[in-house]
């Protein structure tokens, strides 16, 4: 008899187990090699040390994530917002693509860091350069990879439905972004982990709040434990949006190959 | 044509011991400002080359990352803020302080001359920006209290050193808090116009600043380097006070984008005061004296997040037995 079961329930908890051995594993590879080589505490704090001071500063980390998640996603949003449309030209085009790509490519090697004091002399303290830093790191990501997407139509697909008599927004519609979507979502989960970094860039250089903030200033006091924690929390940070992103991506094209979940069939 | 040979040969085998230098590092606390202007004076005049020294100056990135670098030996000796030293000290960094060199703060609270802020209570209702974490914002709450003010009094922003900077240039704050040497100086180059610094030290707060700094290794190992560099440190000091101007063109012969001849020339008069004793025991540069470290250790327990025991042991932090005798200035 063919037995066709679903092994989502269980997939799910071998899914969240495996990074948290690696984790613990990582963990105890630390603590060994600390040991070890006799490092001391000033250099690097020991894990026991950070989960010790998570447990302590939750409250406060917790407090102070929330200006940096939030600096993150408007930062992203922008990105998006911006770098889809911005992608959608340029593949349309190739007049645009020669004048704009190569501009972009230049100034993604401008490190961000380095005029990121002069942002805040532009738009002052607070949010907004937070939210600009995090959406040009997050930018040139998302245009690289919907480029590639809108590119990766088949012309064969195009001509069909230009023999049909589709209109241009048809076209669109129907082929052209469903075609680009599985691209258009793997550039949105990396801009999202560098939009983390610009927000915390930002707190460094001009911020009273935030995990960038935390590690500013738990660095200027020795305090390794707690600025090990705050980059803890900044990875979850990360982590969670990536996964949400990822919960977006399922919904949006549960059609695509990589969202296919696997099946058992046992006679 | 060979007994020549043999000749040079011999020559530079027994001169090779007898002309051997110790090549060493010292990592400044910060990027170059008038204060060091001894250390490149020194260099310049030979004074550290007689005392069998190669002195290779690094530039800084703040006096925490400088003192890890020397507790993780990548320089044997580091120029920084001796507080900011004993926080790292008491969490186990094998340092030491082998010298004192400003023996009264240089903290201050600067704007602008024009701004008017002259006394504390001209503080409140304005915006002061400051470094988080960095040991001026440790001391800040201490000026606070001996001055009256509360933090409601006044509007606070925080940002790096270039936002600090950037914030009083273009008005966004009124007043950083800052070395009264240091920053004054940068303003000045930046825009031409004087700052007034409020300084912590005319509060009663009694601190010791920026020292010579090694490892308690080296002290065990190599006794003798670490005489030889405070001895040199110390003539160099003394040669340099004489020389104000030469000694700020010896920064710029070293480092020609290190600054302005005149603002670095005026940095390192105004440190100069500060070699002083403030408890009036020692007439010597980095000679300090027990009683100003206690005060030091005192404060930083109390507001600089140093541990309550450190007080029972101020002596674990500094040594005077590694400078010389007689050198007054």
């Amino acid at each position: 008899m063919a037995l066709a079961c679903v092994r989502l329930p269980y997939r799910l908890r071998v899914a969240w187990l495996e990074p948290l051995s690696f984790l613990i594993l990582l963990g105890i590879s630390w603590d060994v090699t600390i040991r070890l080589f006799g490092i001391p505490r000033y250099q690097i704090p020991t894990p026991a040390d950070v989960v010790i001071a998570l447990c302590h500063e939750w409250p406060m980390l917790l407090a102070e994530a929330s200006p940096t998640t939030l600096a993150t996603m408007a930062g992203f949003l922008l990105s998006a917002a911006f770098g889809i449309p911005v992608a959608m030209l340029i593949a349309s085009s190739r007049l645009v693509e020669s004048y704009v790509f190569p501009l972009l490519v230049f100034s993604q090697s401008i490190p961000k860091i380095a005029i990121a004091p002069l942002f805040v002399v532009w738009f002052g303290f607070g949010m907004t350069p937070k939210m600009l830093l995090a959406f040009l790191l997050g930018f040139f990501p998302i245009v690289v990879s919907s480029v590639q997407g809108f590119k990766s139509v088949e012309p064969d697909m195009l001509d069909l439905a230009r023999a049909m008599e589709a209109t241009r927004l048809q076209i669109f519609r129907m082929i052209s972004l469903p075609h680009a979507l599985p691209a258009i979502f793997s550039g949105l989960k990396v801009s999202i982990t560098f939009a983390v970094v610009g927000a915390v860039v930002g707190e460094f250089v001009g911020s009273n709040s935030g995990i960038g903030f935390v590690l500013q200033r738990s660095s200027g006091t020795f305090e390794l434990a707690t600025m090990f924690a705050a980059l803890f929390v900044l990875a979850l940070i990360g982590v969670t949006l990536f996964w949400i992103l990822h919960l977006i991506e399922r919904l949006a094209i549960p059609w695509h190959a990589g969202q296919r979940q696997e099946f058992i069939i046992a006679a | 044509m060979i007994r020549s040979l043999l000749v040079t040969f011999c020559t530079i085998i027994l001169a090779g011991p007898a002309a051997a230098t110790d090549k060493v590092t010292l990592m400044l606390d910060w990027y170059v400002y008038g204060s060091h202007a001894p250390f490149y004076y020194g260099k310049e005049k030979g004074i550290f080359a007689a005392a069998g020294i190669d002195l290779d100056i690094q530039e800084g990135r703040g006096s925490g990352i400088t003192t890890q670098a020397v507790a993780a030996k990548s320089a044997p000796f580091g120029y920084v803020d001796i507080p900011t030293m004993m926080r790292a000290a008491v969490k186990g960094a094998p340092v030491i302080a082998t010298g004192v060199l400003l023996q009264t703060t240089p903290m201050s609270a600067m704007g602008f001359v024009e701004r008017n802020i002259r006394k504390p209570e001209d503080i409140k209702g304005k915006t002061v920006v400051y470094t988080p974490g960095d040991s001026l914002s440790q001391i800040w709450p201490l000026f606070l209290k001996k001055t009256g003010l509360k933090e409601i009094d006044f509007k606070t922003l925080s940002g790096d050193a270039t936002t600090k900077f950037n914030a009083v240039i273009n008005g966004q704050a009124d007043l950083l808090l800052g070395y009264f040497m240091d920053q004054s100086m940068r303003i000045k180059d930046a825009t031409g116009r004087n700052v007034y610094p409020i300084k912590f030290a005319d509060y009663g707060i009694n601190l010791v600043n920026s020292g010579i700094i090694t490892t308690k290794d080296l002290l065990k190992d190599n006794p003798d380097l670490v005489r030889r560099m405070m001895a040199a440190s110390t003539r160099a000091i003394l040669a340099a006070v004489k020389d104000r101007k030469g000694a700020a063109e010896s920064i710029l012969k070293a480092s020609p984008k290190g600054g302005k001849l005149d603002t670095l020339t005026e940095g390192f008069e105004l440190t100069i005061p500060l070699f002083n004793d403030p408890t009036k025991k020692s007439k010597q540069p980095f000679v300090v004296s027990d009683q100003n470290m206690a005060d030091t250790v005192s404060i930083m327990v109390e507001y600089g997040g140093l541990e309550g025991t450190a007080k029972g042991n101020p002596r674990a932090f500094y040594t005077n037995e590694y400078l010389p005798k007689g050198l007054p200035l």
